[in-house]
């Protein structure tokens, strides 16, 4: 039994795993952090990005005058953002059997793997995951082709060159294989390939082994897998929460008695609470909107939002914000409002019991009916003629390098009086910011992230016991600037098996039984497990 | 005695004689028992008193049916009759004490297995103990053997009360010559009882021998005998005189020591107590040596227990303080790596085994909270005896509260298994911010005022601060603000993070959070700091810029949580509190704030706004009339007295009996300011001091009235006319028929004062001069002024009979809207010094009486003889 690590990104894992003659990929990262190098995409002109200057080398032997451009001391690629791909090299994507999604944010790769790779399997993911993964795709495509940039930058790749660049686009790996932005096409096509499942649904691969996936708490419609034969088990946790929040809690029973557990997609914010995250966020928002100012939130279109909206409808009558307008701006914004209120069956017990009252099981309906919540697919149109401020608004793209969000920081980047409250973990705020500098606006860095910590992880783990665990290097060791935190990093007998981008890994896995068929032709129709 | 009891008493005895009948509830006894103490203790005999009581005894005793509890309420009667020598010898005389205490008695007829009635017989057998005779009769009767069996009664409550026995016979009757003896007078041995001196000899010999044989357990499981007598040994070395704390020491000593060398955790604490009792009582070779044993256990954490025993006790000489500092330094030392101990820490033989234990989550909590509980004792230590200098110990709170918010490391010998123990620990962080706080006053503490700012603007800000630990570090940095003389070591950048933090938690989701900002926002303005350059200012000022408070409280205003609208008032009156000494002129944003406060006075719904805005009233009259003239025109002057109208009005008719309170606290406010320059008025606060509780029980002596002679001043007219015109008559006469105890005594008592300062006739005459008769106060014809016009009414018809005349016509009749009334007619008539008669006494005056006691335990018995009748009991 082998794993394949095709990509280094924890969260955004991307692992092939070859067991019992099938090769069964485990979710479909794509790392979006690549973007943080290019420069942002306006909505409408921008002057000031406009007017940047070229990068030259400090011995002018480089000058890539349309490809790299220089704001505030980092050198940014001016074209249309790339992504860092998982990596297609190690083993023939072709020969994958079955791809199995986590969630939506671990299939954004998906494209890239099943259109241009000869791939012919099947894909496996929940009603939910698929929906609202198919939203974040249509965002994607819609932010980059809406502001469609003619120019590509392929000069600044050149090794030789690149080795000259400043950090960090110096030190920024397999730029070669970096991509643009799937289209829409390529995307029908490849959400075609999905077949949907249910939690512990059981699905055979070629009657050798068997598929099903667990609600994992993440988000709507996560699940974690197990991947099982008659004789052997192999789970794989993705991004799981223990946290009441909206999804269906995280069933860990079903994960005991593993043989290997395969473990990613742990918080990013190990030392952020979330309880005390979204206070941030309410005590951050309240008080710029009490002092005049506005506040730009950029986010994701589905997932935190939704518990954003919720605590807000809490928070607002007691803050005094009651006529705040809050404007959430995404092409996919009605969509993803409506089709979180559908998915009943895949929430958390209180919000299922809503339904039967009958209420809607997120209170932004509400909030959307007293006009203090509104919605638009982007800047121009409806929302041009009612914008009032101060205000709230939830915008992405959370990079800072595309979508609405882009406008606003250029709108309200100059004031003091404005805030910019991150929530998404993904991506670091200040690499975010850095194409924006000098900034007058104040920035709050509230990361909300749900998935498991070390100390939950490690409970988890004595509970369900399994014999090998598998994990990304990066959960081995304490973060590097924290180095005396040990209690950030897994602690486990046996230790657990790190891996890294492109790590193959032989799984220590003894296979004692196989279970074998005799024909009646040879026997009187018994059938015995023998030893092998 | 009441006669009333007294006549009762029989009846009493026999239905408690009597083993069928119940009492009302299980304290009867109790209250019974307490009763018959108190007369005891008044000085009289209670047999002479109660001659029913012997023949109850008796009874009782030969009833062996009888209730164990009324079993154990007659051997506790019995004790406590036999007190006195005449009681003793009449009971004696009757051989009554022979059956009573008769052990055999108890045990043939099944009954000792019942604890109540063993801790009777304790206590009845103890609270005869007082006299030599007592003694005598407790030696002869063999009483001790069982009393020492019982200091391991599987009853806790009966081996405690054993052993509060054993202690009492032996402190008691300590020979009169040994100082801080308090047993029997000189005047025994003059009498010749020298045998008395014998017995109590033997008793001395027999428990120092029994402690001696039974102190080290038998058994290493068998502690509970062995922490019994430790506990009874810490009673007696902690009052014993010379010659017994010797006798005992010198009995028990080689088991104290066998005791410390075994080193069983479960004992170390009492042992600790027992050495230090005989430490802290005179010191001789084997004591110290005893104390350097136990300040050198093996096992971390009875160590640092015993450290801290010690160094609370307070009595400490150098060698052994030293010894206790490092021991409880070293924790603290291992984790933050300051060197607290010097470099010289291989000299701590045991840090090894600190080490060993910090690295475990639950010793590693404990210890380092009874090590951070003692450092500020510690940081006051001589610096002889300290290791360190004190503001090291400062540094090293700071470094573990920074380690305890995962901000920082250190470079200690403390491993990361450590560390991940009081990362994020809310019960270390509370232990270290209080041990920070109180650390604000050792010596050199201001050198390290900016870290201090910094961490604790640090713990402010950080999101995972539970809300105590914010309280916390506001206290702490209130604390440190109070101290601080030189406010330049708080730089501009640390001043401006404090304003942000604040600004945010004002606007925290917490309701606790936004309570305890608003609170410190108050305290900070309540801290007068002197500053090298300006004169005294508040703190605020300095901390958080002059204009910065106030916006935030007026915010905090609208909160939607009553604590944080209350807290947000009270702040803003200390806020604005200085202002107004100065006289300064209203602000457009305090006249925004005045109709807020107003708004909430009659909207809000909760009680604790409404109490604060009437409070921010009484604050702003106080800090405003001590410098302008009521009459003044000032714009300042004349809005408050237009709310001060308004205030009394509505709180008076609020539904908050403490609403209603702290408005007639502004109604004298009103009347002291009006009446001080009148020849014979007594301030409020003068004249009677309120009870700390207001529903808690006055002493009739807390209010005499005031008899003036002198004549009234000019004026007295116009300003009862001014009193009348602003609402205070209104406000006190609403007050004085309010169903709320505390708010009508509070009315009565004023109206008491105002009257006897201008009503200068003698009650009941009714010749008032004319002019004062002419000042009226209209009474509306509803609730509370119906209420006195009834009693007006009532006292007029009752005056015209009196006086035969046959209406009053100086008062008009009521008409459809009310009544107006003469103030000074209404004052006389009201009968104000009766109704604070009986406003005076608690509300349960008549329920607690012994009279209402007997009549229940009557009433009970006469209940469960007539099973047909149900008896309602009155709950409330």
């Amino acid at each position: 039994m082998k794993l394949y690590c095709l990509s280094g990104h924890p969260t955004l894992p991307c692992n092939v795993l070859k067991f019992k003659s099938t090769t069964i990929m485990l979710d479909c990262g794509l790392d979006t952090t690549s973007v943080l190098n290019f420069l942002p995409l306006p909505l409408v002109h921008s002057p000031r990005l406009s007017k940047l200057p070229s990068w030259v080398s400090k011995d002018g032997t480089i000058n890539l005058e349309k490809e790299l451009k220089e704001c505030a001391g980092r050198v940014f690629v001016d074209s249309q953002p790339e992504f860092c791909l998982p990596e297609k090299e190690l083993l023939d994507l072709s020969t994958i059997d079955v791809i199995l999604i986590s969630n939506y944010h671990c299939m954004m790769a998906l494209p890239y793997i099943t259109e241009h790779t000869g791939f012919t399997g099947t894909v496996y993911a929940t009603e939910p995951t698929l929906t609202i993964g198919r939203l974040f795709m249509e965002e994607l495509v819609n932010f980059m082709e809406r502001v469609p940039k003619a120019q590509s930058a392929t000069c600044w790749k050149n090794k030789e060159i690149q080795r000259m660049l400043p950090g960090p686009l110096k030190d920024a790996v397999d730029v070669y294989t970096w991509k643009r932005s799937y289209s829409m096409q390529e995307v029908n096509s490849a959400l075609s390939k999905v077949q949907l499942v249910g939690y512990s649904q059981k699905v055979e691969l070629f009657g050798a082994v068997q598929v099903s996936p667990l609600s994992s708490g993440y988000s709507l419609g996560s699940s974690n897998w197990i991947i099982q034969s008659h004789h052997e088990k192999v789970s794989y946790v993705s991004g799981s929460s223990l946290l009441t929040t909206h999804p269906q809690p995280m069933d860990q029973s079903s994960l005991k008695n593993s043989d290997v557990l395969i473990l990613t997609g742990l918080t990013q914010m190990p030392t952020a609470n979330p309880d005390g995250m979204l206070g941030e966020f309410c005590s951050n928002l309240a008080m710029t909107i009490r002092a005049g100012g506005n506040v730009l939130v950029p986010c994701y279109s589905s997932g935190v939002i939704y518990d954003l909206l919720e605590c807000l409808y809490q928070f607002i009558d007691s803050a005094n914000l009651g006529t705040t307008p809050f404007y959430f701006i995404s092409p996919v914004a009605n969509s993803s409002l409506e089709f979180s209120q559908i998915f009943a069956e895949w929430l958390c017990h209180n919000k299922q019991s809503k339904v039967y009252l009958p209420e809607p099981p997120f209170p932004h309906a509400e909030l959307i009916q007293t006009n203090k919540l509104k919605h638009y697919p982007s800047i121009h149109g409806d929302f041009s003629s009612e914008f009032r401020q101060p205000c709230v608004v939830f915008t992405g793209h959370p990079s800072l390098r595309f979508g609405d969000v882009v406008h606003f920081m250029e709108l309200w980047g100059k004031s003091s009086l404005n805030t910019i409250i991150f929530t998404e973990p993904d991506f670091s705020y200040l690499d975010a910011l850095a194409p924006y500098q000098p900034l007058a606006m104040k920035c709050v860095y509230c990361p909300i992230d749900t998935r498991l910590n070390f100390h939950q992880v490690s409970k988890l783990l004595k509970e369900v016991q399994p014999l090998h665990v598998v994990c990304p290097e990066q959960y081995t060791q304490p973060p590097l600037t924290q180095s005396h935190r040990s209690d950030l990093m897994l602690e486990l007998q046996p230790p657990p098996m790190p891996y890294r981008r492109c790590s193959v890994l032989n799984l220590p896995f003894r296979r004692s039984y196989e279970r074998v068929y005799i024909m009646p032709e040879s026997t009187d129709g018994q059938f015995s497990s023998l030893k092998v | 005695m009441d006669r009333e009891c007294v006549s009762l008493l029989p009846g009493v005895c026999e239905v408690l004689a009597d083993p069928g009948t119940s009492l009302p509830d299980d304290t009867s006894l109790e209250k019974l028992l307490d009763w018959f103490t108190g007369l005891i203790e008044a000085g009289g005999s209670l047999l002479e008193a109660c001659p029913c009581l012997l023949e109850f005894i008796s009874t009782v005793v030969h009833n062996t049916a009888s209730d164990p509890g009324v079993l154990s309420f007659t051997l506790r009667l019995t004790g406590l009759v036999s007190a006195t020598e005449d009681g003793f010898k009449m009971l004696q005389e009757r051989s009554v004490l022979n059956e009573v205490f008769n052990l055999k008695h108890w045990q043939e007829a099944g009954l000792w297995e019942d604890p109540c009635l063993r801790i009777g017989w304790i206590q009845g057998l103890r609270s005869m103990l007082q006299h030599p005779e007592a003694l005598s009769f407790f030696v002869q009767s063999a009483f001790l053997d069982p009393l020492l069996q019982l200091q391991t009664d599987t009853s806790l409550f009966v081996a405690s009360a054993a052993n509060q026995m054993l202690a009492h016979v032996l402190l008691f009757f300590q020979p009169v010559s040994s100082p801080g003896c308090n047993g029997v007078d000189k005047k025994a041995e003059d009498d010749g009882r020298t045998h008395t001196s014998a017995e109590y000899t033997a008793v001395v010999t027999s428990i120092s021998q029994y402690l001696k044989e039974s102190l080290v357990p038998k058994e290493n499981t068998k502690h509970h005998q062995s922490l019994q007598i430790l506990k009874l040994l810490a009673l007696l070395l902690a009052k014993a005189g010379p010659p017994l704390r010797d006798k005992l020491l010198q009995t028990v000593g080689d088991s104290l020591e066998e005791l410390v060398t075994a080193g069983g955790s479960e004992l170390t604490l009492p042992l600790m107590d027992v050495v230090l009792a005989a430490y802290s009582s005179g010191t001789d070779e084997r004591v110290t040596r005893l104390l350097a044993s136990m300040l050198n256990i093996n096992k971390p954490a009875d160590l640092i227990h015993a450290a801290a025993a010690f160094l609370r006790r307070g009595r400490c000489d150098a060698v052994h303080t030293a010894r206790a500092v490092r021991v409880l330094l070293l924790p603290l030392d291992v984790i933050t790596g300051q060197s607290l101990l010097g470099t010289n820490t291989t000299a701590d033989a045991h840090q090894v085994s600190v080490v060993e234990q910090l690295k475990s989550k639950t010793p590693c909590i404990s210890m380092i909270c009874v090590c951070l509980t003692n450092t500020p004792q510690i940081a006051l230590t001589p610096s002889g005896v300290l290791p360190c200098p004190p503001v090291l110990i400062i540094t090293a709170v700071l470094s573990l509260l920074s380690i305890c918010s995962g901000v920082s490391s250190s470079s200690s010998t403390g491993s990361s298994e450590v560390y991940r123990n009081v990362i994020g620990n809310g019960k270390v962080q509370k232990c270290a911010l209080e041990a920070l706080t109180a650390l604000s006053s050792s010596p050199g503490a201001m050198e390290k005022i900016s870290e201090v700012f910094t961490v604790l603007i640090q713990y402010l800000d950080n999101p995972d601060s539970d809300p105590t630990v914010l309280h916390k570090s506001y206290q702490a940095l209130l604390k440190w603000t109070s101290v601080c003389t030189d406010f330049s070591l708080v730089t501009d950048h640390l001043r401006h993070d404090l304003i942000e933090v604040v600004k945010k938690r004002v606007c925290d989701m917490r309701w606790e959070v936004r309570d305890s900002t608003v609170e410190f926002l108050g305290h900070l303005t309540g801290v007068r700091v002197s500053l090298k350059s300006v004169e005294v200012c508040d703190s605020s000022d300095v901390l958080l810029g002059v204009c910065s408070t106030t916006p935030l409280l007026k915010e905090a205003l609208q909160d939607s949580e009553s604590y944080v609208r209350a807290s947000a008032i009270a702040a803003l009156a200390k806020t604005l509190t200085h202002s107004w000494q100065q006289g300064a002129a209203l602000t457009q944003e305090e006249t925004e704030i005045v109709s807020r406060l107003l708004e909430i006075l009659s909207q809000d719904t909760e009680g604790f706004p409404r109490r604060a805005v009437v409070q921010y009233f009484i604050s702003w009259y106080s800090s405003n009339s001590s410098h302008l003239p009521l009459s003044s025109s000032g714009s300042s002057a004349s809005l408050l007295m237009q709310c001060v109208r308004s205030v009394l009005s509505q709180g008076s008719a609020d539904l908050d009996w403490e609403v209603k309170v702290h408005t007639l606290e502004l109604a004298e406010l009103l009347l002291d300011e009006t009446f001080s320059a009148h020849q014979g008025y007594r301030k409020g606060s003068d004249a009677h001091r309120a009870p700390s509780h207001p529903y808690g029980v006055v002493s009739e002596q807390a209010h005499t009235l005031h008899t003036h002679a002198g004549t009234h001043t000019e004026g007295t007219e116009s300003d009862l006319a001014t009193v009348v015109e602003q609402g205070v008559m209104s406000a006190l006469l609403s007050g004085l028929v309010d169903c709320d105890r505390p708010v009508a005594l509070k009315a009565c008592r004023l109206l008491i004062t105002l009257r006897e300062t201008v009503c200068t006739l003698s009650l009941g005459t009714l010749d008032a001069t004319a002019s004062m008769a002419t000042v009226s106060c209209k009474l509306p014809g509803l609730g509370w002024g119906k209420e006195i016009i009834k009693i007006l009414r009532l006292k007029r018809s009752d005056r015209a009979r009196e006086a035969d005349i046959a209406a009053q016509r100086n008062l008009s009749d009521a008409d459809e809207g009310g009544e107006s009334v003469s103030v000074c007619e209404a004052l006389r008539l009201l009968g104000l010094d009766e109704r604070l008669d009986v406003l005076t006494q608690s509300s349960d005056h008549i329920h607690n009486s012994p009279l209402s006691l007997l009549q229940d335990i009557l009433t009970a018995s006469a209940a469960h003889t007539q099973p047909g009748e149900e008896v309602i009991v009155d709950c409330y």
